[in-house]
């Protein structure tokens, strides 16, 4: 037996490449119906980049239901809907090509963080990642100036979550300001966080409870319960990103 | 005394301007009291002078190793100040380090080696100095100074090795 | 001396800059000359060259900081664009300066004498239109200063992980040690433009002379500098080039991580820097005064026979790329191999290999060809362009298929076309700039390099002879 620690660090993290946080996505009964975008975007202060922007490939959401066909027209057939998100990676390629470390793994939490205000936009991190999950603020979308439509948007900001401006990365942070809210909530009450207390954007959304959220490193979370099913997919796993989204497709 | 004179002799070739500094010498006008100026690189041993002193590579080598130090603190310690978890790679990333400490030595070493032509030759300098522009088209110039010889024996041997002209130099803003 | 060796040694004069010498004084006021005649048309270009500075590169740079890289065309998943593979393109450039000037002079290859320094100020300026298009690219140009290492505030080094941190400290590197590798011998020749001048032109050459006179001290310390860094500036500016190729090749991505990025674009650089040179050399000749003297047939011929050797190298590295790549099958690289040369844009991917290979490979073989200036302007201005291809190829092309085939999208170019040629004008204008006010010819080399040759009998036949002065 070779022991993982005496290879180095690399090594040493795949002891704990089960992270902390995690979640599992039910690619059988997801429904398609973008409410997880929706809900996403209304509490992360996402902006909303227009028709033209949006169509062009810009549009900033942190998740997104991605489709597929099978067959070529007018033959076609839909295959399962693939909602796409940081994957949070325990050993992100995001990270080490920034050269000012504004995206950085929390060694507290297990995610994968981005730092906006440190961010020079060199646009490294985006090209790197194997999901294509980052998003970019090509414009200062947040400016009524600019962008007219926010005027009214505004007043339905989240307080909790920073408004990012033109020329910084920014992407799923599997809602920290709920982990960090829930996680004060429990200290000043002297318990640990329960399964289930809370929940994401995303997954509160989801009509079809294809979403779920919790700690992964806990073996009896339902989180945990369901990655465990023999369907369980991670994502380019073999490229040794050790994501923390289990997808569950072709279930019974 | 006498204010100590310098003179300056004009060649247009190389062989006479070796003969003159040869006659110089048995005339008792020691080594340190001659200096060539020229418009190409004419080597010393062209002419038989002694090699010249230059410090350039030994600040080029101080230079490096500062480099060098400096690239193992930003490559060995900067990262331990302010730990942070990048891509599951250690702190203090392997071979990266090598380029890091490859360039910053580089750079140190370049950059000391350009200094050094600057302390050696005092440069930049802009005091008047004893010189003849007929050295940018080439001619040869041999520079006598602290000359204790008498000057116009000096004038004359000069001449007669076929010198264009010999002159009392007289520093002056180039 | 019969009439035929006489003919043949009057050739051999003709042919050879070396073996023509003038006198020293004559070939100080030629270039002087070359530096002092400017006729309205050169006025004329630059006035243009100038207002296309002013709007293409400083206008809608503003408007680029002011509005955001959102007028550029970058997009998901293409994030990097034009910018980029300007950067890359203009390092590539400077690669020709260095070459010839340090690689040459290390090998005392003696044809490089007096282009020298045309070739080290296409490196000073390659590089700052190198920098300006990096530093449009990011998104926020105004903090770029936290890249830079230096103790600060904010308690925070940069992240030397990152192959764009390695960039940094390489590319500055290489900038300061060329700017100061063009000013070295720079300065005997200023010292000969500042005893040649007068008015406001002996106050600018007195001060970059640095009260220089030619003593044997001073050219002990310049030759021994010199000679530093003619050894020292190989390494580094192979280091550039394949730190900019670890840019992609380190980077998980199908087709960009590649182990032999680094050869593969350090002979890429070569190959357009060495095109830019004799496209440089050609202009140089035409139009200014008295270069028909010191820039001859023969240094086209020798720079076109580089040329070739650099172009199949590169066509040996792009095959090993290629093939390798090809045989992996790795689905994401097969995917995005077939996109390179069927998809929309294949047809760059095809004109790459003609300007790079094919073109320099059937013209430059031909030694009367290859001696003909403007032949081989034709090949530069071909190698150029089919280089620029093949970084836009490798960037935005390559960008557009990724391992989340959802996000596949083309990438249109926006505001990056007139910065793009505004970096080529910029570059032309400051090169112009220069051929006014510094010695384009370093006269105190080619007359070192006159007095080294000289003709030799050998039985019946006139041959060259090479003597070693250092």
């Amino acid at each position: 037996m070779i022991d993982l620690n005496v290879v180095g660090a690399k090594g040493a993290l795949v002891e704990e490449a089960e992270g902390k946080w995690g979640m599992v996505i039910d690619q059988d009964i997801c429904t398609g119906c973008q409410a997880c975008v929706t809900a996403c975007a209304m509490e992360n202060n996402i902006a909303f980049v227009g028709e033209e922007d949006a169509g062009y490939g810009r549009s900033m959401h942190w998740i997104r239901v991605e489709r597929f066909w099978e067959g070529t027209y007018p033959h076609v057939k839909m295959t399962h809907y693939q909602p796409m998100l940081c994957q949070q990676c325990g050993q992100a390629p995001c990270e080490p090509v920034c050269p000012a470390f504004a995206t950085v793994h929390s060694q507290a939490e297990q995610v994968n963080l981005q730092v906006y205000n440190r961010c020079v936009g060199t646009r490294y991190c985006a090209n790197n990642c194997p999901y294509q999950v980052r998003s970019f603020n090509w414009r200062d979308y947040n400016d009524e100036r600019i962008n007219s439509a926010i005027a009214t948007l505004k007043n339905q900001y989240n307080p909790d979550v920073t408004v990012r401006r033109r020329g910084v990365m920014e992407k799923c942070t599997f809602c920290i300001q709920r982990i960090h809210k829930a996680q004060d909530k429990a200290k000043s009450e002297g318990r640990e966080v329960a399964d289930g207390e809370f929940t994401t954007a995303c997954a509160q959304a989801c009509p079809a409870d294809a979403i779920t959220f919790g700690r992964v490193d806990d073996p009896e979370s339902l989180v945990s319960q369901l990655a465990r099913q023999g369907h369980g997919v991670k994502h380019l796993e073999e490229l040794g990103t050790l994501p923390r989204v289990t997808y569950l497709v072709g279930g019974a | 005394m006498t204010e100590q004179k310098s003179l300056l002799a004009v060649f247009s070739d190389l062989e006479p301007a070796a003969d003159a500094i040869e006659q110089l010498r048995t005339l008792g006008v020691g080594d340190d009291c001659m200096n060539v100026i020229s418009g190409v690189p004419v080597t010393e041993a062209m002419l038989g002078r002694p090699n010249q002193w230059t410090n350039v590579p030994r600040l080029a080598l101080g230079g490096s190793l500062i480099g060098l130090l400096t690239g193992i603190f930003l490559a060995f310690l900067s990262p331990n100040m302010y730990q942070i978890q990048v891509g599951g790679q250690g702190f203090v990333p392997g071979p990266p380090s090598v380029v890091v400490i490859f360039e910053m030595t580089m750079l140190g070493m370049l950059l000391s080696t350009f200094l050094g032509v600057f302390l050696d030759s005092t440069f930049p300098n802009y005091r008047p100095m004893h010189y003849v522009p007929e050295v940018s088209d080439g001619k040869i110039a041999i520079l006598i100074e602290c000359v204790h010889v008498e000057e116009k024996k000096l004038t004359d041997a000069l001449e007669k090795l076929g010198a264009e002209s010999v002159q009392e130099a007289e520093a002056q803003h180039l | 001396m019969t009439d035929k060796h006489h003919n043949a040694e009057q050739h051999l004069r003709e042919q050879h800059l070396m073996l023509d010498p003038l006198p020293r004084g004559q070939m100080n006021d030629m270039v002087m000359e070359s530096m002092h005649t400017t006729s309205w048309k050169f006025w004329v270009v630059f006035g243009i060259l100038s207002v296309i500075v002013a709007v293409g590169l400083f206008y809608s740079w503003g408007r680029l900081i002011l509005e955001g890289v959102g007028i550029a065309g970058v997009n998901r998943p293409s994030y990097w664009g034009i910018f980029l593979v300007n950067t890359v393109f203009w390092i590539g450039i400077s690669h020709a300066g260095t070459f010839i000037s340090a690689i040459l002079r290390v090998f005392k290859a003696e044809f490089r004498r007096p282009f020298t320094r045309a070739a080290e100020l296409m490196t000073t300026f390659g590089l700052v239109q190198a920098g300006f298009s990096i530093f449009m690219h990011m998104g926020r140009v105004w903090v770029s200063y936290w890249l830079m290492p230096y103790p600060n505030q904010r308690g925070l080094w940069p992240n030397f992980h990152s192959p764009l941190s390695w960039d940094l400290l390489a590319i500055t590197t290489y900038l300061l040690s060329s700017t100061m590798y063009l000013f070295l011998p720079l300065i005997p020749d200023m010292a000969m433009a500042r005893d040649k001048s007068t008015g406001w032109r002996k106050t600018f050459y007195k001060i970059l002379a640095l009260g220089f006179r030619g003593t044997e001290g001073e050219w002990t310390h310049l030759r021994n500098a010199m000679n530093i860094f003619a050894f020292a500036i190989i390494p580094v500016m192979f280091s550039v080039h394949t730190i900019v190729s670890w840019d992609f090749a380190a980077a998980t991505r199908p087709g960009w991580n590649s182990t032999i990025f680094g050869p593969y674009f350090v002979v890429g650089a070569l190959h357009s820097g060495m095109g830019a040179v004799i496209m440089v050399l050609a202009v140089v000749r035409a139009t200014m005064k008295n270069m028909k003297y010191f820039i001859r047939p023969e240094h086209f011929e020798a720079i076109g026979k580089l040329m070739l050797i650099i172009s199949m190298t590169w066509a040996y590295f792009f095959f090993n790329d290629y093939m390798v790549q090809w045989y992996g099958g790795d689905k994401w690289t097969k995917q995005l191999l077939h996109w390179h040369e069927a998809g929309p844009l294949g047809w760059m991917w095809f004109a790459m290999l003609i300007f790079n290979v094919a073109i320099p490979w059937a013209t430059l073989w031909n030694k009367k060809w290859r001696s003909n200036p403007w032949i081989v302007f034709v090949v530069g201005l071909l190698i150029n362009v089919g280089m620029w291809f093949e970084r836009y190829i490798i960037i935005p092309i390559s960008l557009t298929i990724n391992r989340a085939p959802f996000t596949w999208r083309m990438y249109e170019p926006g505001i990056e076309i007139p910065l793009g040629i505004g970096t080529l004008a910029f570059f032309i204008l400051l090169y112009m700039a220069a051929s006014r006010l510094v010695p384009l010819v370093p006269v105190w080399e080619v007359q070192e390099g006159q007095m080294a040759h000289s003709l030799k009998k050998f039985g019946r036949e006139t041959v060259v002879t090479v003597s070693e002065l250092e």
